[in-house]
């Protein structure tokens, strides 16, 4: 098949099958150096990480740690984007007020959140508490900036000819303003949620007691790399199992923006 | 200000109360590096039910006039007064088109033409609101389109929708931007004839902004003449052609061309001095 300059192209099917083999291939290639090449003891192998697998699926002991992480990752990534997304129609709307806090709301974002941990936990406890306003001040300033960025670009004439037509401040963001912003806070949502993950589980490594991140960490503290390998890929299949439904919703939404 | 019309015709040169006022107009526009002097000392009463074109070079400051009558530019010195009231913030007396079209390009035409029904100041209105929609949008020939969204149509379609949107709430005064720019030829012909009867059956005020001085002597009943940046006024002249009037045969009237002569006199010069102004 070629594409539209005549250079061959390879229909969608054989891509994937491609795929499969260049995973098929790395997984064997995995097993076979796996006792060979390098030891057992750092690499463990695909097939003692299934064993691990099948025993927390069997015995149901994953789903307590799947459901720790997916709730804090939620909870701190919707708290921190509607305040973000909020904040952002505000400061965006009140030009001076963003002026005098710029410089804080600089300070704040370059600040490494993760270093706030210690201290979040002294106030929240070691719980779930801590790590979703953790997971929700690295949201916020994303959704913040994102929301600002589309406040600033939207087409001025385009409020003034409605407010002339008798709008309300109300309508006007509610039929202009809202809209107009969506594809920045759409943007903001889609990049924030990689970095909320991240911090779910960074978080859940460092000060908790169950959470993927607590499996990940709690295997390597054990030498177990096989529990450290089956929890990464229990991590896989979530980030995309969250991931690949915001692709398809971004591409069902590009049409709107044109 | 001067009344060379003749008398003799009627129907023309309509003498309502003054709707609009502006007294000694100054705008300012500061840029980087220096103030810039876009309207200077403008005088202009325009009446009730009156008909009125603005024309000159471009950068003369007509458009700034709209502005200011809409509200959403206050002038450097002077005054400008609707119905006797200052214009102190957004006017929404007016229907204003202005050169760029405002469509929301997440709307559909036919939400877009509607929108105006959704606002809380209108929503008590009576009738049928969606069958007000699917005429207005005949009105402007854009049946079929109704689905489309304004980026898939073409300039002049955009034009004709955001025509729509602003006549279908019946706005006393309408602010003309440029409205028929993008519009060929023909189009523009019968797009102006569908503005004068609108405008005849609800004895709506219109102020136009055209550079084209055949369109604004075919609609308006008094058409100003700007000068070059900063703009001034240079000339008014009253246009008592009787109405109703067709624009398409129009033209091909004595009277007609007398005063497209006797204007581009006036706005030759003009035209001339703008050109020999760089950024103008």
């Amino acid at each position: 098949m070629r594409d539209t300059r005549g250079r061959f192209e390879l229909p969608g099917p054989a891509v994937w099958a491609l795929r499969l083999a260049v995973l098929v291939a790395l997984i064997a290639g995995w097993q076979a150096a796996s006792g060979t090449l390098l030891p057992v003891f750092y690499i463990s192998s695909p097939a003692k990480v299934l064993e691990v697998l099948q025993r927390w699926l069997a015995d149901g002991s994953i789903w307590k740690h799947v459901w720790a992480t997916v709730l804090v990752l939620f909870s701190g990534y919707a708290i921190g984007a509607a305040i973000g997304i909020a904040a952002g129609l505000w400061l965006g709307l009140n030009p001076r007020t963003e002026r005098l806090l710029q410089p804080f709301i600089a300070a704040l974002f370059g600040l490494p959140k993760m270093a706030l941990l210690p201290l979040l936990v002294i106030v929240f406890g070691i719980g779930f508490a801590s790590k979703v306003v953790l997971v929700a001040s690295v949201v916020v300033f994303l959704l913040l900036f994102a929301t600002l960025s589309g406040v600033r670009d939207i087409d001025r004439d385009m409020v003034e000819s409605l407010r002339l037509m008798g709008a309300t401040e109300g309508e006007l963001t509610r039929k202009v303003r809202m809209p107009a912003i969506l594809p920045w806070v759409y943007t903001g949502l889609r990049t924030s949620i990689g970095y909320a993950l991240t911090t779910t589980v960074v978080s859940e490594a460092l000060q908790s007691n169950r959470g993927l991140g607590f499996l990940i960490e709690h295997a390597a503290v054990s030498f177990n790399a096989a529990g450290v390998f089956a929890a990464v890929v229990v991590l896989l299949v979530l980030s995309m199992a969250i991931m690949l439904p915001l692709g398809a919703l971004e591409a069902r939404m590009r049409p709107v923006r044109l | 200000m001067h009344m060379s019309g003749q008398t003799a015709f009627t129907g023309a040169a309509k003498t309502g109360p003054t709707l609009i006022s502006l007294k000694d107009v100054v705008v300012d526009f500061a840029t980087r590096d220096r103030v810039v002097r876009a309207v200077d000392g403008i005088s202009l009463d325009m009446p009730e039910g009156g008909f009125t074109a603005l024309v000159g070079p471009s950068g003369c400051g007509k458009s700034t006039v709209l502005n200011m009558v809409a509200g959403l530019l206050k002038p450097s010195a002077g005054s400008v007064t609707f119905e006797g009231r200052p214009v102190d913030g957004p006017n929404t007396r007016v229907g204003y088109m202005t050169q760029k079209d405002t469509l929301l390009p997440w709307r559909t035409v036919e939400d877009n033409v509607g929108i105006a029904f959704e606002l809380r100041c209108r929503r008590s209105e009576r009738g049928d609101k969606a069958a007000r929609v699917a005429e207005m949008i005949e009105r402007v020939g854009l049946k079929g389109f109704e689905k489309h969204f304004p980026s898939e149509l073409s300039g002049g379609m955009r034009k004709r929708a955001a025509l729509a949107r602003m006549l279908i709430y019946k706005p006393s005064t309408l602010l003309l931007d440029e409205p028929f720019g993008a519009l060929d030829a023909q189009l523009r012909l019968i797009m102006q004839k569908e503005l004068l009867e609108l405008v005849d059956a609800s004895g709506m005020t219109v102020v136009l902004v055209t550079h084209d001085l055949e369109e604004a002597v075919s609609l308006a009943d008094k058409v100003v003449v700007f000068t070059s940046r900063p703009g001034r006024i240079r000339a008014v002249r009253d246009i008592p052609i009787p109405r109703p009037r067709d624009p398409a045969t129009l033209r091909f009237t004595d009277a007609f061309r007398d005063h497209c002569a006797a204007l581009w006199d006036e706005l030759r010069d003009e035209v001339a001095a703008a050109m020999a102004t760089p950024h103008a």
